[in-house]
């Protein structure tokens, strides 16, 4: 079991438990639920949000917090459906988008970490403030939902390369980049930064640079988020993925990582996430009426992010 | 040897020359100066707010210098930045502690300095082997669970104190400032620390320690520069002068320093504090009795239960089991809130983590207590400035105003803000934990007769602190606390420092 204990406090365990009873929950509720094709339909709703938590672990153990995401994502959507409308629509023209599209994200990260670590704004306020600034570049590049992506864009996502399913290639690769952040040096700083803001800077850390680059972090796993989200839904939407950026969150915090940042690490969100998902599947199986389903979503994170916080403090 | 080589050598490897520096209105140095030779330990000495921090600030690149000139083996210094400082050879041991309680103790140590390998990651394994080897050098006197893997947060603050200084000693510095390195430790500790220090000195690394314990200075300092009023006023050879004539420069006078202030009027024969088998998770059950009037001290080594019957007493910790009773009615704590009402008043000398509220203004950190006390829900603004500001004049605090940020001011001015609390109205029993920890002798005085001023005016004190010295002098009695237990109650004639010493060693030895 090496490398559980790198998923941070104790709250993960809380999880842990949360997503099995989920599971047992949901092959009630589903009896289809474990068949593979299942499994795969249910990874791909989960994937943006996994990627948008993801990238929202290194802000919250730096000790920010990153309110833009879900207009980032609408915002790198946006972006790419127009730049592969624009040159034609062919391969070429696929993977300029993909491309724009991630740099958009990193760009609006970088905007986000400048503005905070340079000009020392409170980064709730100023990610707030960005992520209206976002949403309005999204409504002024596409005013209205629609502008198709090419066939093969979609196809492939929901189709396989080498033979794997392009989601889990997607998956692996979003845990090898995670993997591969959580063995260097800056992953160890940025947690001292977030722990222990002066005791980092007394040690000598360059905090703004590591509070940046978590931000740029956050933008490119939004890009992700919103490029898988565009292989769904196949076309452009500038209200698209509005409710990921709290849901990220609480999948954060559902993953062990401390919103006050300094404990954590990006593995746990990904069971957050999963958790989240899951939680919606099970309301929406269970037949509920939809006005409940937000309200019974809401009570059962707050019931596991209690669950989370009474076992850390024990 | 190279001409250039031998040039550099025969230069002293820090001269800082007509440093000045002004934050607002107030001139904390004023054309001060500093030279360290290499492979010495100097001793920067001088009372509260004298300048001392801001100048080792100013040489480690944490501070930035409105004038002067700092040299580092006779060339210009750039020290825009502590890590400019550091890449040349300066390192600064942090009195508030520079560790990231969330990470390990091998991740702090090496935090910013990884070893990693050839593709870049973190080289656990190396950090785990290099902890380990620094660990060893203080390993009679790390203490359980003191391995690289532990959190920082699980550490006792002794063992932080250590980690704090096996971080600047894996920097290998050729310039090492110690602002108050030996506060929290004990003498064993402290035995340990000088010997690493005499090995680098052997090494040719230059120590600059800072300390307001004199015994500390004489044991282990080469040379003393002494510094009053943001400037420096004299510099000694350690083994050509005495302590006399270091605190006298250190105050300018010599009647300011109140060499025991044990001596008073009898104590009246009435028993004021009674405690009955109070345990906690590392001590007791203990019981015993104070009287009115009566400085009751703790002593013994550290970490022996005496802060966990001070916060226990006070309601911090709660005991788990047991009685207290102040003058006939029981004060069994729950939280300080219970007791705060029966006039009990509690001061920590760990003012960051206890008593400040940082950023607000002086007055509120000292209108805080009497808030909760009165259960006041609309602060009476005159009311308390007028009652306060006499207060905090008459123990002799300076402070730009009261609207200014509790920052503002220096260690010692802080602790007299934070026992300001509690006086108004006079406290019936004062516990003390460690209150002079890390302030100077000049406001260490004051908060002795102050003390003495409280106790005489019929309230009970109880002080724990980890200078046996400070007990000597200022208690009437001294409980020696080991592994949670009373192991000796001294007074009169048997409260003396052998006696002391061969209590607190006892079987902790």
């Amino acid at each position: 079991m090496i490398g559980l204990g790198k998923l941070g406090g104790r709250t993960w365990v809380v999880t842990a438990a949360a997503l099995a009873v989920l599971l047992v929950a949901n092959v009630i509720l589903q009896h289809n639920f474990l068949e593979p094709s299942v499994i795969q339909s249910n990874l791909t709703t989960f994937l943006p949000l996994v990627l948008v938590a993801i990238g929202q672990t290194y802000v919250i153990l730096g000790g920010d917090i990153d309110l833009s995401v879900g207009a980032i994502v609408a915002l790198v959507n946006v972006v790419t459906v127009t730049v592969i409308a624009g040159l034609g629509g062919d391969g070429t023209a696929v993977v300029l988008g993909l491309l724009v599209g991630m740099g958009v994200g990193i760009g609006c990260g970088l905007i986000n970490g400048l503005i905070i670590a340079g000009l020392r704004f409170q980064p709730i306020v100023t990610t707030f403030a960005t992520s209206i600034v976002f949403s309005g570049l999204a409504l002024w590049v596409l005013p209205q939902a629609g502008l198709p992506v090419p066939e093969p864009y979609w196809r492939t996502y929901a189709g396989t390369i080498v033979g794997i399913p392009t989601v889990y290639v997607i998956y692996f690769v979003a845990f090898l980049i995670a993997t591969f952040l959580a063995a260097r040096p800056f992953m160890t700083r940025l947690k001292a930064v977030g722990g222990q803001r002066a005791a980092a800077f007394q040690t000598g850390l360059n905090l703004g640079r590591l509070r940046v680059s978590a931000f740029a972090l956050s933008g490119l796993f939004g890009a992700f988020a919103s490029l898988c989200l565009t292989g769904e839904t196949a076309s452009g939407d500038p209200l698209m993925g509005q409710s990921l950026a709290m849901s990220a969150i609480s999948a954060v915090v559902l993953g062990g990582t401390a919103l006050a940042g300094g404990v954590g690490g990006a593995l746990g969100s990904v069971l957050g996430a999963w958790v989240v998902g899951m939680i919606g599947s099970v309301i929406f199986f269970a037949g509920l009426p939809f006005e409940y389903q937000t309200l019974v979503q809401g009570l059962i994170i707050l019931a596991a992010l209690a669950g989370g916080v009474l076992v850390t403090r024990r | 040897m190279p001409i250039a080589t031998r040039v550099r050598l025969m230069q002293p490897v820090l001269r800082a020359s007509d440093i000045s520096k002004s934050f607002g209105a107030v001139h904390a140095l004023e054309k001060a100066r500093l030279t360290v030779e290499r492979g010495e330990i100097h001793a920067l000495l001088g009372a509260n707010g004298c300048g001392k921090s801001t100048l080792c600030k100013i040489i480690a690149g944490t501070v930035g210098r409105d004038a002067g000139e700092v040299l580092i083996d006779g060339e210009p210094a750039a020290l825009g930045s502590p890590h400019l400082a550091e890449e040349q050879g300066v390192a600064l041991f942090y009195q508030e502690l520079s560790l990231v309680p969330q990470l390990s103790v091998g991740e702090n140590i090496f935090l910013g300095r990884e070893p990693h390998t050839a593709l870049g990651f973190t080289d656990r394994t190396a950090i785990v082997r290099e902890t380990e080897a620094l660990i060893a050098r203080v390993a009679p006197v790390a203490g359980k669970g003191f391995v690289p893997d532990a959190r920082v947060s699980d550490l006792s603050p002794d063992q932080r104190q250590l980690a704090e200084i096996l971080k600047v000693l894996a920097r290998k510095p050729k310039i090492i400032i110690f602002d108050e390195a030996t506060a929290t430790l004990d003498r064993r500790q402290v035995e340990v620390f000088f010997d690493i220090l005499r090995e680098l000195r052997a090494d040719g690394v230059s120590s600059i320690f800072i300390s307001h314990r004199m015994d500390e200075v004489f044991a282990i300092a080469d040379r003393i520069t002494v510094m009053r009023n943001g400037q420096t006023v004299a510099e000694f050879a350690a083994s050509e002068t005495d302590r006399y004539a270091v605190v006298y420069a250190m105050v300018g006078e010599t009647g300011a320093i109140a060499a025991s202030v044990r001596d008073h009027k009898p104590l009246e024969d009435t028993t004021r504090l009674v405690v009955e088998g109070v345990k906690a998770a590392r001590l007791g059950p203990v019981s015993f009795t104070a009287r009115r009037g009566e400085i009751l001290g703790l002593g013994g080594l550290q970490g022996q239960g005496q802060k966990a019957l001070l916060s226990g007493l006070f309601g911090a910790e709660p005991f788990l089991a047991g009685h207290v009773s102040l003058d006939g009615v029981d004060v069994t704590a729950r939280r300080p809130a219970d007791v705060m009402a029966h006039r009990i008043a509690y001061v920590s000398g760990d003012r960051a983590r206890d008593s400040a509220l940082p950023g607000r203004s002086i007055f509120e950190n000292t209108a805080i207590a009497s808030l909760v006390r009165e259960r006041r829900h609309v602060i009476p603004g005159a009311l308390f400035r007028e009652r306060f500001a006499e207060v905090l004049a008459g123990l002799n605090t300076r402070y730009a105003g009261l609207d200014a940020p509790i920052g503002s001011l220096s260690g010692g001015n802080q602790q007299k803000v934070f026992i300001s609390r509690w006086l108004s109205p006079a406290p019936g029993l004062l516990l003390l934990d460690d209150p002079t920890k890390g302030i100077d002798l000049g406001t260490k005085g004051d908060f002795y007769l102050l003390a003495r001023k409280l106790a005489d005016e019929g309230a009970t004190v109880i002080i724990y602190s980890s200078e046996d010295s400070e007990l000597l002098s200022l208690c009437d009695r001294v409980l020696v606390l080991n592994g949670g237990a009373v192991t000796a109650d001294l007074s009169g004639d048997r409260l003396t420092p052998f006696e002391l010493t061969q209590a607190s060693y006892g079987d902790a030895a």
